[in-house]
């Protein structure tokens, strides 16, 4: 018959368990890898709870402890001592040479990838009206001229492939031929959290002032989105915000609706 | 003689206008490449190209459905922007685009599993439609398209060319594949020297041949061969069978040829060779008549057998036979020339440098390596930053030519040493360009900041050429000058201007076989205070840009990168020799300390 596991053993494997599932499984397995912080705020939490678990009552804590006080007194587990004895310093000794021997890590990304656009919605010099109020002008065809909307579409689709497939990819899907040699990466318009969290103006400011009219939280200086008001008129890039919410079916945020 | 197998077969390659066009294309081709080594090896094989089209290999595969609205429909939203509401390859955004979108109209297909001359199977399209075509515009669809509606788009190109109807065409027969191995790739080298692919390739095979800067395909666009290191762009796929079909089967359209046009089928090589040694004399002696005479004799029995296959006359089974077995060691040379140019490439492109693949310029005691010094193999993987076009300032380049920037660094006390590298097909000196007459010229600028910034969050300069409040720092390199480099400094992409006073940098610039090696060498500081000084440990940004003269670059007009960053990798600290062994010494201390205490309880307890 087999022993029963002591409740130190139990309790170690549970830590390691549950420390192997958020380290692979759901970072790995089930979604990306976890920064190593919030897996060390994890693992603390779980810690804290065997340490309560067992130091509840005096007679458990003990025998929690019982393991621990054979191995390190007991004359009959002298083999286990001696072994864990050079093991643990081992370990230790491998652990912080790792530690003190790797390379710096290249600075990390920190952008913000969707700033707040400012007050003003202007195009070139001028002043179209405050960002928050603008909307697109032709939008309103959609119900009062079907066959315009259509037409402003088809020049919407025009100007994006003349204009932006090159870096948005052929389906807007971000994945164009020079999307590879990017970073930050050219805009998915097939993600739905793009689309409908935004209002076409603020569309239209980040189309017609690209990269370098971006808050340095947005890191202007390493965009490659051109300034398209020095390339499109007001119409073209009005249009092409049509055709991106055609193609794709998502309808951009309108005034009211609350961001999510 | 040959004048009149010639005009023979001239006649019979008007009968379609694919034939037509395998003729004048490929003949201008060949005239370039063979000509002068040998005018009839050249024009007989001309002759066989069409011979192998009567092979009885029929298509495989699955087949497209009839036509119908929905396949139209969707072609329209889909690839109408770039082939043209009618097929023509005339879509509003073809005229940015090198390799252009395909014609549909004119039947030719680069990608196809089928041999010389035919059309591709409908398979060939799907597979196509479905991968896309690497190192081009055109993008898988296959998960962005269903299975049916990939098939219906093949069912609609297929209406923009009549021939497709009723056509099977012959499929190539892999059945003989020669398997990868050393002898074979040695063998299929031999045979790319021999058989004229150098001319365009280039001699390891990076696209830089002597006829690569004056290619047009049949629509007289500009295109450029491959690049076998680059593998990754193979339009059709890089697997050996890829390979081994567009030596079969050519590339339509393009200047490559099909294999077999180098071949007199039939005739061993030491025939060939020796027929063609003869046509070289200006007179032949009586043995030497009667020699030819039989040689001739035999390899105008396998034309003839292949102009009967193609008119479509009966071949008696014999003879049918006697040609398969000729064709055989074709095909097999075809294996081993297809393992010679997999061996050369590699298996995807390369991960740019970020993350673990940042580029570490390594510390080194005493002088760092000169150009051609081998201590530059101690690093193994170079560093590699993929370019793009630059187009959002003007004038734009939307069809790069250069690939990507490869890098590896060296550092010791006082200097920094870097070996820069990429791959361009042509050696461009200053020139006038045909186009717009501006000189144009190879050059490559590496980019840094003046001012690195402090943390990830601090301003960096634009990153093309920087701005008004934030310069870049730039080592400016032309091929025209290869033993100089200009220290610029620039605010902008049109403010930019070479420094008064020239730093010591010393360095090496060399083209050989359409790769450009770049040696630079820098002291870690220097007095000028618009010089990026370098210093170990820190994170530096760097971009590039390079000019391909041949590409038309010049100005903005050019292939970039974004910014990446570089690090002198620090020296690695002593202190990784002596923390490590004191944790390991305290932990010994502290167990054998807690034993003692937990003894002592033990003790007293039972006492």
């Amino acid at each position: 018959m087999m022993k029963r596991l002591s409740l130190f053993t139990r309790c170690l494997i549970l830590f390691v368990v549950i420390w192997l599932f958020l380290r692979f499984f759901i970072g790995g397995v089930w979604s990306v890898p976890l920064p190593a912080s919030v897996i060390a705020m994890y693992i603390g939490l779980i810690l804290i709870a065997i340490i309560v678990h067992v130091s509840v009552e005096d007679d458990r804590f003990r025998e929690f402890l019982r393991p621990v006080k054979e191995t390190l007194a007991d004359d009959e587990k002298k083999i286990r001592r001696m072994v864990l004895g050079v093991l643990i310093p081992l370990a230790l000794l491998g652990f912080t040479f790792s530690k003190v021997s790797t390379k710096a890590d290249p600075p990390a990304a920190l952008r913000t990838a969707h700033p707040a656009p400012p007050d003003e919605l202007t195009y070139r010099d001028k002043v179209i009206g405050p960002t928050q109020e603008v909307e697109n002008p032709f939008r309103h065809l959609e119900k009062d001229d079907v066959e315009a909307f259509k037409a402003h579409a088809e020049n919407g689709r025009r100007v994006y492939y003349q204009n932006c497939f090159y870096c948005h990819g052929d389906d807007l899907d971000g994945e164009g031929h020079f999307a590879h040699g990017l970073n930050p990466l050219p805009a998915n318009f097939q993600d739905p959290g793009i689309i409908p969290n935004f209002q076409e103006s603020f569309f239209f400011w980040r189309i017609s002032k690209g990269g370098p009219g971006l808050p340095p939280a947005a890191t202007p200086w390493d965009s490659a989105m051109p300034v398209w008001e020095d390339y499109l008129t007001e119409e073209e890039i009005w249009d092409v915000i049509i055709f991106l919410s055609e193609y794709t079916g998502y309808k951009p945020r309108t005034f009211g609706e609350a961001a999510h | 003689m040959t004048r009149t197998l010639y005009h023979k077969s001239g006649v019979n390659y008007m009968s379609s206008p694919l034939r037509q066009w395998n003729q004048s294309e490929s003949n201008l081709l060949m005239n370039r490449l063979f000509v002068k080594k040998s005018l009839t090896i050249c024009i007989a094989g001309l002759l066989l190209l069409p011979a192998i089209i009567a092979y009885p290999v029929f298509a495989q595969g699955k087949s497209a459905p009839a036509a119908s609205e929905a396949g139209k429909a969707l072609y329209i939203d889909k690839c109408a922007h770039c082939h043209g509401v009618e097929g023509a390859g005339d879509g509003s955004a073809a005229e940015n685009l090198l390799p252009r979108p395909r014609d549909f109209t004119s039947g030719l297909y680069k990608i196809r599993s089928t041999e010389s001359g035919n059309l591709p199977t409908d398979q060939d399209l799907f597979e196509v439609i479905s991968k896309g075509m690497p190192g081009s515009s055109m993008p898988a669809w296959e998960g962005l398209l269903s299975e049916d509606e990939r098939w219906s788009l093949v069912a609609h190109i297929k209406t923009y060319f009549e021939d497709f109807e009723g056509a099977s065409p012959r499929v190539i027969d892999l059945s003989g594949k020669v398997p990868y191995s050393e002898e074979s790739v040695a063998k299929g080298k031999e045979f790319y020297a021999k058989l004229g692919c150098v001319e365009c390739h280039g001699a390891l095979g990076r696209g830089d041949g002597t006829s690569a800067p004056d290619l047009t395909d049949h629509w007289e666009f500009l295109t450029w061969p491959a690049n076998m290191e680059h593998s990754w762009n193979y339009r059709g796929g890089s697997a050996t069978e890829d390979i081994f079909k567009r030596f079969i089967g050519g590339i339509s359209g393009s200047p490559m040829p099909a294999f077999v046009s180098s071949f007199r089928v039939g005739l061993t090589d030491a025939e060939a060779e020796r027929i063609t040694e003869l046509e070289a004399k200006d007179e032949m002696t009586e043995e030497e008549e009667t020699e030819y005479a039989e040689l001739e004799e035999k390899a105008i029995y396998y034309e003839d057998i292949m102009l009967d296959i193609e008119e479509g006359k009966e071949v008696t089974a014999d003879d049918l036979i006697k040609f398969d077995e000729a064709m055989k060691p074709i095909f097999e040379k075809s294996w081993h020339l297809a393992n010679y140019v997999k061996s050369l490439g590699s298996e995807g492109r390369p991960p740019a440098a970020v993350g673990d693949k940042v580029l570490r310029s390594q510390y080194r005691l005493g002088d760092l390596p000169g150009l051609n010094d081998a201590a530059w193999g101690e690093i193994e993987e170079a560093s590699y930053f993929p370019l793009v076009g630059q187009v959002v300032i003007e004038p734009r380049q939307f069809n790069p030519s250069i690939d990507s920037v490869t890098a590896k660094s060296f550092y010791n006390d006082s200097e920094v040493a870097f070996l820069f590298q990429w791959d361009d097909r042509t050696k461009t000196l200053p020139q006038e360009d045909d186009e717009t007459g501006v000189t144009v010229e190879d050059a490559i600028t590496v980019q840094f900041p003046v001012k690195v910034p402090k943390s990830p969050t601090d301003p960096k300069p634009y990153f093309i050429w920087g701005d008004g409040r934030r310069p870049v720092y730039l080592w400016h390199w032309k091929i025209a000058e290869a033993d100089k480099i200009s220290e610029m400094n620039a605010k902008g992409i049109d403010n930019a201007s070479v420094q008064e006073s020239q730093s010591q940098i010393q360095v090496g610039g060399v083209y050989e076989d359409g790769r450009y090696r770049l040696w630079v060498k820098r002291a870690l500081k220097t007095e000028d205070k618009n010089d990026l000084q370098f210093e170990p440990g820190t994170f530096i940004p760097i971009a590039f840009s390079v000019w391909d003269g041949a590409n038309g670059d010049v100005k903005s007009k050019r292939a970039i990168s974004t910014w990446y960053t570089f690090v002198l990798d620090p020296v690695p600290s002593n202190k990784r020799f002596v923390y490590p062994p004191l944790v390991a010494l305290i932990s010994v201390g502290f167990l054998y300390g807690l034993r003692g205490g937990v003894k002592r309880r033990v003790n007293t307890n039972s006492t």
